[in-house]
């Protein structure tokens, strides 16, 4: 019975993953961005952000566009796995093959 | 555990943030095109106005930068995002949409005024519809377009039309394309 991952259960967090695995592979959303579409503000996103990181399941690449840093936030292949199979427990939930 | 309500909000919630996201892709190419489109409409409608003998000449110069601008823009977005935007069909598309056009022109015999209202109509019509599956801002950017060429064909006389057009669908189609950029 697959278990649900409490790392991406959390809302923000599932919202974070579910932007980035829409993406194809190795295309990231720049930090300014995945904020408009998760609604977040900036602490809370660069909190939920770290959490996903040290999990291994996004990567994080700080970089200068001009002379405006810019922080691109990527699922990693590990990230996109976990969350596959979230989707998928939640789908098991759903059909009621869990309680 | 979650009960079966919990999870089916989490995938709602998913599925909301995969449509944001695919909107936001699509407004992202799309308000290159519009402000391409702007600033060629714009060029276009001054130059008949300017020189109206040759305003056909323009027209066709516009609609070829406008091609390659779209492989330009295909290009750019592709690098970046690695999602093939424009292929063959657009392009097939695209010259079906222009052939019936001048399909309708030439069996309607309609005057050069009347061509300066009907390409922008006829081509807002199809941002309208993609307004219907894609975003609203196509939808509120067409219907404001196709409002105010008709208030200029019916109120503008003689080739003050082509000034107001520069204003209404080159101005228009780049506000359009800066509102969408922001989306």
């Amino acid at each position: 019975m697959a278990e649900l991952d409490d790392i991406i259960h959390q809302p923000l967090r599932l919202k974070i993953m579910a932007a980035l695995n829409a993406l194809p592979v190795e295309v990231g959303l720049e930090f300014a961005r995945l904020k408009k579409l998760t609604g977040a503000t900036d602490g809370n996103l660069g909190a939920h952000i770290e959490t996903l990181a040290k999990a291994g399941y996004v990567s994080v690449e700080k970089a200068f566009v001009g002379k405006k840093p810019q922080t691109t936030v990527t699922a990693t292949a590990a990230g996109r796995v976990a969350f596959a199979r979230h989707v998928a427990t939640l789908q098991e939930i759903i059909a009621g093959k869990q309680l | 555990m979650i009960d079966s309500k919990q999870a089916s909000e989490a995938l709602t919630d998913i599925e909301d943030t995969v449509r944001r996201v695919r909107q936001s892709q699509i407004y992202e190419v799309s308000s290159l095109v519009l402000l391409m489109w702007g600033v060629l409409a714009f060029v276009g409608n001054i130059s008949g106005w300017f020189w109206p003998r040759y305003g056909l000449y323009f027209w066709f110069a516009v609609y070829a930068i406008s091609a390659v601008g779209l492989i330009i823009i295909s290009a750019y977005h592709r690098s970046k995002n690695r999602i093939r935007v424009f292929d063959d069909r657009y392009f097939l598309t695209f010259a079906l949409i222009a052939a019936f056009g001048i399909f309708c022109c030439y069996f309607g015999h309609f005057t050069p005024r009347q061509q300066t209202a009907f390409w922008p109509i006829y081509i807002m019509l199809f941002y309208m519809m993609a307004g219907v599956w894609f975003g609203t801002a196509f939808l509120v950017i067409g219907a404001t377009i196709v409002a105010l060429t008709l208030i200029g064909y019916f109120y503008v006389p003689g080739l003050s039309l082509l000034l107001w057009m520069a204003v209404v669908n080159g101005g228009g189609l780049t506000l359009g394309g800066l509102w969408m950029r922001r989306s």
